[in-house]
């Protein structure tokens, strides 16, 4: 297992649960990120943190699910890498999605139209193909606002 | 040699390099990603790359030696390979993934041995030209000079 956020800690710094972002916005949007090579890890970690976001990483995907699990309200987003070992980004979607209100960004190699298609309909708000720059990831937040504003009216 | 020509020996390195396609501008998208907190950024991206490039480059050559090919499993390592080659702007190791996958794909094992080949090569070219480059970098610090960007 492998997940850290920038202090080290899984802790997120908004213990009331929701980000409210305010003034900040969108720095400190809390995000999990799933990617089983470590090197892209490494890449997306540094890419979130540069957008002043508060970032989590893990290796797999049973893992993330038990962050997430063991600290609801504690994101605000999820990307996750498609194709890994053992349970992949699709499942885990569909895991987040019965389980939490969460918006989930799916990120692969792979860019034929019918896994783009298949990402999409399993509910993945974004399907973005690798090398993910870092332009992309400055505008993730509206995902999150999105929801929220789909989840008030 | 002086100052002023290792730095601009780097420039001319570093441009010959995306010219002749070894390095493409995600390599840049991750050298801005550098600053005065993480000084060796990507001295220690591209090191991570190098470890599991060689893994996964060991792993497809077991692979292929097997009496019963898994090319599923092959084809996912091969994807692997893509997505962190991309992902630090190794151009030609990424184009030649592709090719590999197809391969895997097909299910032709000649195909991927050839391939194979040709991705080592590849790989160790650019791990040979990334390690000069930083070695010229390292020259300039210690030589009292800033990188050039």
């Amino acid at each position: 297992m492998n997940s850290s956020n920038g202090n080290g800690s899984m802790s997120t710094a908004s213990s009331s649960g929701a980000w409210d972002g305010r003034d900040q916005f969108p720095a400190g949007l809390r995000v999990l990120v799933v990617d089983d090579d470590p090197t892209c890890l490494m890449i997306f970690e540094k890419m979130l943190k540069t957008c002043l976001y508060q970032v989590t990483k893990c290796n797999k995907a049973e893992t993330a699910l038990s962050v997430l699990r063991e600290h609801k309200n504690g994101f605000d987003i999820v990307i996750s890498d498609v194709h890994m070992p053992d349970m992949d980004g699709f499942e885990l979607l569909k895991h987040i999605d019965s389980e939490m209100d969460l918006p989930v960004i799916l990120i692969s190699a792979d860019a034929t139209k019918q896994i783009v298609m298949k990402g999409v309909t399993y509910g993945a708000c974004d399907y973005l193909i690798k090398p993910v720059r870092i332009e992309t990831l400055k505008n993730i937040w509206q995902h999150v606002v999105r929801k929220k504003a789909r989840n008030t009216v | 040699m002086d100052l002023v020509h290792l730095q601009r020996q780097l420039v001319d390195y570093r441009t010959s390099l995306y010219h002749e396609g070894f390095l493409d501008e995600q390599f840049t998208q991750l050298q801005s990603l550098q600053d005065e907190n993480n000084p060796d950024f990507v001295v220690e991206v591209v090191s991570l790359f190098f470890e599991d490039s060689e893994r996964l480059l060991n792993e497809l050559s077991k692979a292929l030696e097997q009496q019963i090919i898994d090319f599923k499993r092959m084809d996912a390592q091969v994807h692997q390979l893509k997505g962190s080659s991309s992902s630090i702007g190794a151009h030609r190791v990424q184009k030649l993934c592709i090719v590999f996958r197809n391969y895997c794909e097909a299910q032709n094992v000649e195909g991927c041995l050839k391939c194979l080949q040709q991705v080592k090569h590849e790989y160790g070219i650019i791990k040979t030209k990334l390690e000069s480059m930083f070695q010229l970098e390292q020259q300039i610090l210690n030589a009292g000079g800033s990188i050039p960007v």
